[in-house]
C-alpha cells in the first residue's frame, strides 16, 4: 500500500487503523491544498480494504481553526460564474468537492473518530461532525464563528448540527456565531466524551480497537453507551 | 442601526400584532386562557401581511396574561359540525397558518408560561425555538373527547420527543411539567416565570441584531432544509448559500480596500 504523500495533511497506516493528522501547525487552518489532499486521502482510504477505522486529529495544540477565509473568498470570487447582475450562477467545482469529501468521509464503512483538542472552529467542527464518533480534551474550544463575518457553515455543518443537536440549538450557535466549551459541546451531543487532553489520543485508539472488529454505522450508539459513557 | 417599532397594535380573531425593535409579537389574546377562537387563529392572508415587512428579523409568540394557550374550543368545533360548516376546510386554513411560521426565513420563538395545550402546543411546535417558565404545563388533551390533535401535532411532536413518547402524550392525554417537556425535546430552555417574556425577546434580538438579514435567512433556509431534504440535497443547497455570501463578503471586502487605497 502505497500512501499517497501529501503537505498539510498527513495519513499514517498502523496495525489496522489510519491515523490521520491536520498538518499546517500552529493552528491546522484548512487551506485550498488541504482541501485537495483531505479529499485525495478520504478517496484512497474508500478503495483500500487494509483500514479498519480511522482516527483523525490536529498535529500540535489544535485540531483546526477552519478553513483559510480570505484566501477562501478570492478563489470564489475568482472561479464562481456570476450572470450580468452578478448574481451567482454556479458554485464553482472545488466547493462542491469539499461537501462531496465530508459526506466520502461519513460513507467509509469503517469507524471514523475524531479526536479534538484545542480549538476546533468552522470548517473544522464540520469535518469533525462528519465523523461518527467525537472524543475532546477538557480544555477544546468549539465554535462555527461564520455569521460574525456575514458567512454562513457552508459544509453541511447546519444539516449535522440540527440532526445531532436539534434545531434550537443550532439556530442559537450559529447565528451567535461564538466558542463554546467542550462541556456545552457534550450537552449538545457534539461530543460523545471528554477525556484529559494528555489521554486523548489513547482513548480514541482503545474505542477505535473495540468498535473496528464488528462496526455498523446504525449501532453508533450503542457503541457510545458502551465504551464512551 | 435602531430597531424599528410598529406601535399600533393590530388585533384580529383574538390574535394581536406589533413591531418592537425589528421583532414581531403574536399575542395569542384570549385571556385568561388564549383559547384559539378557530383554527386559523390569524388569517393567513393577514398573517402574511404582518410577516412581509423586509426589516422583520425575527417573530416571537406568546400568550397575553398568565397562560400561553388553552388550544382550540372543542364546543366550537362541534358547533361547526352541527351546523355543518366546512370543519376541513377550517383546519386546513389553520394548519397552513403553522406550516407559514415554521417555514419563515427568520427565527419563530415561542415565549410559554401557564398552559400549553392541544392546538396551543401545535402552534409552540411549529415555532423553532421554544422557551418556557417553570410553572408551564404541556398536554394534548383532544383525546379526552374522543378526538386527535388536527393542526400536525401528530407530525410535529415525533419529531422532537420521538414516537413513544408522542404516542403517550396523545393517548394519555396527561399533563406533563416543563421539566418533563424539556426532557422530551419539546421545550429547548426553561426560565422563571417572571422572564420568559424578557429572555424570548432579549435571545432573539441577541441572535438577530448584529447579523445581517441574508445570513440570517441563509441560515433559517439550511434548516428547513435538513427538516425536508436528504443529506445530499440539503449539503448541495448549503453550499450554494455558502457560495452566494461568499461573493457578496469577497466584493465588499474588496471594496473596502479599495476605499482604503
Amino acid at each position: 500500500m502505497k500512501i499517497p504523500e501529501c503537505s498539510t495533511v498527513q495519513l499514517v497506516f498502523d496495525e489496522g487503523i489510519g491515523f490521520l493528522e491536520l498538518n499546517s501547525p500552529p493552528s491546522n487552518t484548512m487551506t485550498l491544498e488541504f482541501f485537495r489532499e483531505f479529499a485525495s486521502l478520504i478517496g484512497f482510504m474508500r478503495d483500500q480494504q487494509e483500514f479498519k477505522a480511522l482516527i483523525i486529529s490536529g498535529h500540535g495544540r489544535h485540531f483546526s481553526a477552519g478553513a483559510d477565509v480570505p484566501v477562501l473568498l478570492k478563489e470564489i470570487l475568482e472561479k464562481t460564474e456570476t450572470d450580468k447582475a452578478g448574481r451567482l450562477a454556479g458554485v464553482p467545482e472545488f466547493l462542491s468537492n469539499n461537501y462531496k469529501s465530508l459526506l466520502m468521509l461519513e460513507n467509509l464503512n469503517i469507524p471514523v473518530i475524531s479526536a479534538i483538542r484545542g480549538v476546533c472552529l468552522g470548517s473544522a467542527l464540520e469535518l469533525a461532525l462528519f465523523s461518527h464518533f467525537r472524543l475532546c480534551g477538557e480544555e477544546a474550544v468549539f465554535g462555527l464563528p461564520e455569521a460574525s463575518f456575514n458567512l454562513v457553515p457552508g459544509l453541511g455543518g447546519i444539516y449535522k448540527l440540527c440532526c445531532i443537536s436539534g434545531q434550537a440549538t443550532a439556530l442559537v450557535r450559529v447565528l451567535k456565531g461564538s466558542t463554546f466549551t467542550a462541556e456545552d459541546a457534550l450537552k449538545y451531543n457534539i461530543v460523545d466524551k471528554i477525556v484529559p487532553k494528555k489521554a486523548l489520543m489513547n482513548s480514541a485508539l482503545a474505542f477505535a480497537r473495540e468498535v473496528m472488529q464488528d462496526f455498523k454505522v446504525e449501532k453508533r450508539r450503542l457503541y457510545i453507551k458502551k465504551y464512551l459513557s | 442601526m435602531e430597531g424599528r417599532n410598529v406601535n399600533v397594535m393590530e388585533t384580529i380573531n383574538k390574535t394581536s400584532w406589533e413591531i418592537r425593535n425589528d421583532i414581531g409579537i403574536i399575542t395569542l389574546d384570549n385571556p385568561p386562557e388564549n383559547y384559539l377562537v378557530q383554527p386559523d387563529f390569524v388569517h393567513i392572508e393577514t398573517l402574511r401581511k404582518w410577516t412581509s415587512y423586509d426589516y422583520l428579523k425575527g417573530i416571537l409568540i406568546c400568550g397575553a396574561g398568565k397562560h400561553f394557550s388553552g388550544g382550540g374550543k372543542l364546543e366550537n368545533l362541534f358547533r361547526m359540525i352541527r351546523d355543518k360548516e366546512n370543519i376541513n376546510e377550517t383546519i386546513s386554513k389553520g394548519k397552513a397558518v403553522l406550516e407559514h411560521l415554521e417555514n419563515l426565513d427568520i427565527p419563530v420563538v415561542a415565549a410559554i408560561q401557564g398552559i400549553c395545550f392541544g392546538g396551543g402546543l401545535e402552534v409552540a411546535l411549529a415555532s423553532h425555538i421554544r422557551i418556557c417558565s417553570d410553572n408551564a404545563l404541556f398536554a394534548f388533551p383532544e383525546i379526552n373527547q374522543g378526538v386527535m390533535p388536527g393542526l400536525g401535532g401528530t407530525l410535529r411532536c415525533p419529531g422532537k420527543a420521538g414516537f413513544a413518547k408522542t404516542i403517550k402524550l396523545i393517548l394519555s392525554g396527561d399533563m406533563i411539567n416543563a421539566e418533563d417537556a424539556q426532557e422530551m425535546n419539546l421545550v429547548d430552555f426553561i426560565v422563571s416565570k417572571q422572564k420568559v417574556f424578557d429572555y424570548s425577546f432579549n435571545l432573539l434580538q441577541k441572535l438577530t441584531k448584529d447579523r445581517p438579514l441574508p445570513v440570517i435567512n441563509a441560515v433559517m433556509k439550511a434548516l428547513k432544509n435538513a427538516r425536508l431534504l436528504s443529506i445530499e440535497d440539503a449539503m448541495k443547497e448549503e453550499t450554494r448559500m455558502f457560495c452566494e455570501l461568499a461573493l457578496a463578503e469577497a466584493k465588499r471586502r474588496n471594496g473596502l480596500q479599495e476605499n482604503q487605497a
